[in-house]
């Protein structure tokens, strides 16, 4: 008898975690019993998916027994199978109907995952994950990188052998609801994989000359990928490292300003004793000599190497070893005379 | 106790006596006579390491039940030459055997034939060739196996060829 729909036959006692909280338990499923990274999936483990969907999530039960299934990909070895089949077999060591078997096609084809195809070349590594490590003395990290998964199409035909309508309508019903959105999945070490639905077909023996029976055959392609072990990669990457530093704590004085600066400027005082008019200098630099004052000058004319300059200029633009002779012309010859430049250097 | 319903047909001519001396005399041929021996080498099925996908025997795993000495009529087909699938690799590949046992004689050894089990049949003193079963000829109920449909009394068992990578004797 149906439950009524408004009567729920189990309670939840642990809420079902979403979210952040989603995504952390799904990887905790992929990194369980194992390493920090992800086990390898590759066919075996695919097949073996496939067979665990069939014999869960297509349970067939008719009369209240569960329909057998042939729990194995039959390949070149079949007499395997009679293992398999040994509950449900008769005096011939044929199996009986009902069973449900799968059947997988031998080609495995490059994959149509959307979220897989051709989008990284040459398997480039990707970081997974950073591992603290301690060695006894230091501690340090790992760094975990793995390659992007090859996406794989395989296809499955999952076959109903069976002498009952009821047991094809049993069947089909779970598939329709299971795949009711096309695609259902199979949970592989901790990942999910989508199963796609392609097809029904009936292969069913109805000649009037033999035995009858109904094969109705369910094609689907997991849409899987491989990772392999063989492909990650661990590095140490940093440690971390005590350095010790020895330091001179004593006091020392502290140095001396040098004073005056260098300066950048310089008064040149030209002084014309008694008796003298002409002054010659050799300059030690390159300047401009600005005319600051004169005191018992009437004039004054300017020579640069030998070259006249000027008469009474205010600026004088001179440059190293060049020299410079000063002829004045004093107001009053019985007293000395001054003429003030202020050198810029420049 | 198991139920035993009396074999009665053609009983006007023939009977369990005649069938029992028919069958003593053709022993008497065939194992007399012709004696052709193969060494069945039968798989433990139970105890041989398999994957728990495919059910293929693991590196090591096959284990054997003790070999057995069988004596019948043995058929050789004849070989045939050709590609391997689309390979364009060429081969001469043996005929498959045919052999064919009285169920009286597997009964007294208390032995049965299944799908997989190995034979090796000598064909020269040095030459041993190994075939697999195919066919294990259980079901028996037409009228050639059942001595003119009186009751079943002989196997044919169908083998083919193995390459020594896959069984070369125990």
């Amino acid at each position: 008898m149906a439950f009524p729909k408004q009567v729920k036959p189990t309670l939840p006692l642990v809420p079902k975690k979403t979210l952040h909280a989603r995504r952390e338990q799904l990887l905790e499923y992929i990194n369980k019993d194992g390493t920090y990274l992800p086990k390898s999936v590759l066919h075996a483990d695919l097949d073996r998916g496939m067979l665990d969907f069939v014999k869960e999530d297509l349970k067939v039960v008719t009369a209240g027994k569960i329909v057998p299934m042939v729990d194995i990909i039959i390949t070149t070895q079949n007499w395997s199978q009679y293992v398999e089949t040994a509950l449900f077999v008769d005096l011939d060591y044929n199996p009986t109907p009902p069973f449900i078997t799968v059947v997988r096609s031998p080609e495995v084809k490059y994959g149509t995952n959307p979220s897989l195809q051709y989008t990284i070349p040459n398997r480039k590594q990707f970081y997974y994950a950073s591992v603290p490590t301690w060695n006894g003395n230091e501690q340090g990290m790992d760094i975990y990188t793995i390659p992007q998964p090859v996406p794989v199409d395989i296809n499955y035909s999952v076959k109903i052998i069976c002498n009952r309508m009821r047991e094809l309508n049993q069947l089909n019903k779970i598939v329709m609801q299971k795949f009711s959105s096309r695609q259902a999945y199979t949970f592989i070490k901790g990942q999910y994989v989508p199963i796609v639905m392609n097809n029904v077909s009936d292969e069913s023996q109805m000649t009037l000359e033999s035995r009858k029976y109904y094969i109705q055959s369910y094609d689907f392609t997991m849409l899987g990928y491989l990772i392999d072990e063989e492909e990650f990669e661990v590095k140490p990457a940093i440690q971390r490292v005590t350095q010790l530093f020895e330091l001179d704590t004593r006091v020392l004085n502290k140095k001396r300003k040098q004073f005056p600066e260098n300066p950048d400027e310089i008064v040149n005082n030209f002084l014309f004793v008694v008796g003298n008019t002409t002054l010659v200098d050799v300059i030690d630099y390159t300047a401009n000599m600005v005319l600051v004052g004169t005191e018992n000058i009437a004039s004054y004319d300017v020579y640069i190497n030998n070259d006249y300059y000027g008469s009474d200029v205010n600026l004088i633009q001179i440059t190293t070893n060049d020299t410079l002779r000063i002829q004045a012309f004093k107001n009053d010859y019985s007293y000395e005379a001054k003429i003030i430049f202020d050198s810029k250097l420049v | 106790m198991e139920k035993l319903v009396p074999i009665t047909r053609l009983g006007k001519f023939f009977g369990g006596e005649d069938y029992t001396l028919d069958i003593g005399m053709g022993e008497e041929w065939l194992l007399g006579d012709m004696n052709f021996t193969i060494i069945l080498y039968r798989i433990d099925r139970y105890k041989t390491k398999t994957d728990d996908v495919y059910g293929e025997v693991l590196e090591d795993g096959i284990q054997f039940l003790a070999p057995v000495e069988l004596k019948g009529l043995v058929q050789i087909m004849a070989p045939s030459n050709k590609n391997l699938g689309n390979s364009k690799v060429a081969q001469n590949e043996p005929g498959n055997m045919k052999f064919s046992i009285y169920q009286k004689t597997l009964e007294d050894l208390q032995v049965n034939v299944f799908v997989g089990d190995y034979i090796g049949y000598y064909e020269t003193e040095d030459r041993v060739r190994y075939y697999t079963v195919i066919d294990d000829g259980l079901v028996k109920s037409d009228n050639k196996h059942t001595y003119g449909g009186y009751k079943p009394f002989y196997r044919t068992v169908t083998a083919t060829w193995v390459s020594e990578n896959e069984f070369r004797g125990i």
